[in-house]
């Protein structure tokens, strides 16, 4: 990492951003299309997990076949995934062949084949995957737990819902692929080793044909929150529960980060001390920080045997309640120790910084250095941090569980 | 990049891989023991030996110690497999010497009862979180199926039952055989000074007390077994099958790899191709996993019980289409740019650096630069897939699906 970040906005209003990485031999790249699971319509729900999948079986002159070959030649480690305002596409490879794969992908965007037969395809893969999440508790509970925190539509489940998912056609999210893919709102970024002279022409060549419109913002409304039990007779009982606090933009936003690392940032944070260490309640007991652009929580899960996950649940709400009453010098130095060397150590992977630096420029319509990090970090102190819960306090916790057996909530 | 090697009196081998340019560095114990080297009155305690160890030694406690690590921003964890395990850290180089100190300490646990009891409760926890994930289970279960009476089989997170009945003092004299400083390894990898690491495993290990250990390493054919298991509140079928191959001493193992690259990676691959992009399942891979004198390939599939019997014939001629005819000159080169692209990328950070050295060590007592493993990579021929094939017989698979009945 150089300190130093590239940026340049091309004739459409697509972003380029870029981080030149010295002692690294791959490039990572992602496109951040606007087309998340909070920007499809309702109706739509799950439509992002099909578009991933479909405008990948064939684009331009080749073939759902060839084009596959195509990728897995340039020995590209690609992965798409969809969040709550992007459907991110991104790749890593060694570094020569990256403007190749950025071809390839031009035309993954802009000239997907979207035949009829594989859109059916893509379909049943959608489905399957939604229904396989019966099987996987642990994520199904932090999936219903975001769908019922953020405000609607912001915590759709990217999944999806399997009604509407039946209910999709080709026609229908062909209509969705051209209204969303959209490129002034689409910000492409990469880190690692890459020209940035010629990655700037051939976008601007690539991309010269794509739709570029201005876009309304997403209505957003607010969500009571509550507790929803989901039964099921596994061994555990899955343990979800998020709690508003600032978004990225805030001028407190390192101070939450911090109070989310005193209660869990390492293996000496509260949550992992209490619950872990001196109970033996959970293997798995985290919280962390979880943002979009309007809205922010801190999200935290557990798992643990029936019997034991009334106490568990206990023990983390007071936990949470009993972080604004004292917070020690040491204990603020450590989740100072542990956020700046998380930071540094990503600084090395080339994957991490290319979807680093477009997150950033998302949530704050800027990248931000190392050293600003560094500083804003360095700048938290027991009173700053302490200020900041008594003033917004981590309550109001929408919860969910999945298990055999529920949990009293406190009103 | 430098690799550095030494050696203390009671076996105690020290090794380095220097990165100037890395940003962090990484330090690790490799300890050769795992569920393989357990009996079943002690079934589990490897892995919850590797937990122990993070509970304190006679001059720290289990708070002191999570402390001592968080201060120093450390990102750090361990894990334990049927044969190996691994304790590690990723760390910016000026706090590297404070954490191998602390590694090194930590290796003489005190191992004490209250703190047994308690953790017990949490490897219980353990067990129950892998019991709702049907991919552990299926796997798990097919392993042991395979393996039979082989201690390949054993389970690495025991059973509820063992883990209760275990005690203490069986832990304690697991931990002072197994854990011989002649059966470990230092290992360090990115920015740091070879003379102080050095000095300070000197200074600080030469008492240990070396001790004979010994493994059972016999290669083993699998069983070639079957089994149903039926849980009624599973939404998907989730299907292991696993076959033999090479162990990881073997020279064919870079073909091995490759092979399972070319049948059943996650994109591109036959398995791919056939099955998931026509949506006869949502997963289908296949692994390779290299062992310390025996190896097994490994698929796991996920689909609706309705397919999985068409999955299967798939499968079936997929394997019997590779095993006569062999795999063709561009599904390798793909392979090749696919498995060298990933190694370069993994290798850029210390962290997974550490990781490919020490296993290096462990397995082949070699130091091997990446280029020696890109070299490798890049000399596998059509023909030597062919044979390895031919000679390890993929249909001869043990199966065990796990779903709704």
């Amino acid at each position: 990492m150089t300190g130093h970040f590239d940026k340049h906005i091309l004739k459409n209003g697509m972003v380029l951003l870029g981080e030149p990485m010295e002692s690294v031999e791959s490039a990572a790249f992602d496109f951040a299309l606007p087309a998340g699971s909070s920007r499809l319509p309702d109706g739509f729900c799950g439509a992002a997990n099909i578009i991933a999948d479909w405008i990948f079986r064939g684009a331009g002159d080749k073939n759902n076949r060839q084009l596959g070959d195509a990728l897995d030649g340039l020995g590209l480690h690609r992965s798409s995934s969809v969040g709550s305002a992007h459907l991110s596409l991104s790749g890593v490879l060694e570094n020569t062949n990256l403007y190749e794969a950025i071809c390839l992908f031009a035309d993954i965007i802009l000239k997907p084949a979207l035949d009829n037969e594989h859109f059916e395809l893509a379909k049943e893969l959608a489905i399957s995957d939604l229904l396989a999440l019966d099987d996987d508790p642990q994520q199904k509970v932090m999936l219903k737990l975001r769908e019922l925190f953020y405000p609607y539509p912001l915590g759709r489940s990217t999944a999806g819902n399997l009604d509407e998912l039946k209910n999709l056609t080709a026609e229908k999210t062909r209509h969705l692929i051209r209204e969303n893919f959209n490129l002034s709102e689409t910000i492409f970024s990469v880190a690692g080793k890459y020209n940035l002279e010629k990655l700037t022409s051939q976008l601007e060549k690539l991309f010269s044909t794509g739709t570029a419109k201005k876009t309304q913002p997403i209505e957003i409304r607010p969500q009571e929150h509550k507790y929803t039990h989901i039964h099921n007779d596994g061994a555990q009982v899955h343990i979800g529960l998020m709690t508003p606090t600032v978004t990225a933009s805030d001028e407190n936003y390192y101070n939450a980060r911090v109070a989310v690392s005193v209660l869990s940032g390492g293996m000496s944070a509260r949550l992992f001390t209490e619950v872990r260490e001196k109970r033996g309640l959970c293997y798995a007991i985290a919280a962390r920080y979880h943002g979009l652009r309007e809205s922010a929580g801190i999200v935290c899960y557990a798992g643990t045997t029936p019997d034991k996950a009334q106490q568990t649940i206990d023990c983390i709400l007071e936990e949470f309640e009993r972080l604004k009453e004292q917070i020690s010098e040491e204990e603020i130095q450590r989740a100072k120790a542990g956020l700046k060397s998380s930071l540094i150590l990503q600084s090395e992977s080339s994957s991490s910084r290319a979807i680093g630096i477009g997150s950033d420029y998302y949530l704050l319509g800027r990248v931000r250095s190392l050293d600003e990090i560094k500083q804003n970090i360095e700048a938290c102190t027991v009173d700053s941090v302490l200020g900041f819960l008594r003033k917004k306090p981590f309550r109001n916790f929408t919860i969910v569980t999945i298990g055999p057996k529920e949990i009293i909530v406190q009103k | 990049m430098e690799f550095k090697k030494y050696t203390l009196d009671n076996g105690l081998t020290i090794i380095g891989e220097i990165n100037p340019a890395a940003k962090s560095s990484a330090v690790g114990f490799f300890v050769k023991t795992g569920s393989r080297d357990e009996t079943k009155e002690i079934s589990g305690v490897s892995h919850f030996l590797e937990h122990m160890i993070f509970k304190g030694t006679e001059k720290l406690s289990t708070i002191q110690v999570n402390e001592a690590f968080d201060k120093t921003g450390a990102q750090f964890n361990a894990f334990t497999s049927e044969e190996i395990t691994v304790f590690y850290a990723a760390i910016l180089p000026e706090y590297l010497l404070d954490i191998t100190s602390l590694w090194i300490e930590l290796m003489n646990p005190a191992l004490r009862d209250d703190d047994f009891d308690i953790e017990k409760n949490v490897i219980k926890e353990e067990i129950a979180m892998y019991k709702d994930q049907p991919d552990f289970v299926v796997t798990e279960t097919c392993r042991n199926l395979y393996f039979g009476k082989h201690p390949c089989g054993n389970s690495v997170l025991g059973s509820v039952k063992s883990i209760e009945n275990l005690s203490a003092g069986q832990m304690r004299a697991y931990f002072s055989e197994r854990y011989a400083p002649n059966n470990r390894m230092l290992a360090v990898a990115g920015n740091f000074e070879w003379d102080k690491i050095c000095q300070l495993a000197v200074q600080s290990c030469s008492a240990w007390q070396k001790k004979e250990t010994s493994r059972d390493t016999s290669d083993y054919p699998g069983a070639k077994k079957k089994k149903f298991l039926k849980k009624s509140r599973l939404a998907r079928q989730h299907i292991c099958l696993m076959t033999k191959a090479v162990p990881a001493q073997d020279n064919s193992r870079f073909a091995a790899h490759l092979l399972c690259s070319i049948i059943g990676d996650s994109t591109g691959s036959r398995f791919f191709w056939e099955i998931v992009d026509k949506a006869l399942a949502e997963i289908a891979t296949m692994h390779f996993g290299a062992m310390d004198g025996t190896g097994i390939f490994q698929t796991y599939i996920q689909c609706s019980p309705e397919n999985s019997s068409k999955v299967m014939d798939v499968v079936n001629n997929i394997f019997t289409d590779v095993s006569e005819k062999g795999i063709t000159e561009d599904e390798l080169v793909k392979a090749k740019n696919k498995t060298l692209s990933a190694l370069v990328i993994k290798n850029e950070l210390p962290m997974g650096r550490l990781i490919d050295l020490g296993l290096n060590w462990t397995y082949l007592n070699q130091y091997r630069t990446i280029s020696d493993d890109i070299d490798s990579i890049k000399a596998v021929t059509k023909d030597e897939i062919l044979n390895l094939v031919k000679r390890l017989s993929l249909q001869d698979f043990t199966i065990v699906y796990l779903g709704p009945g």
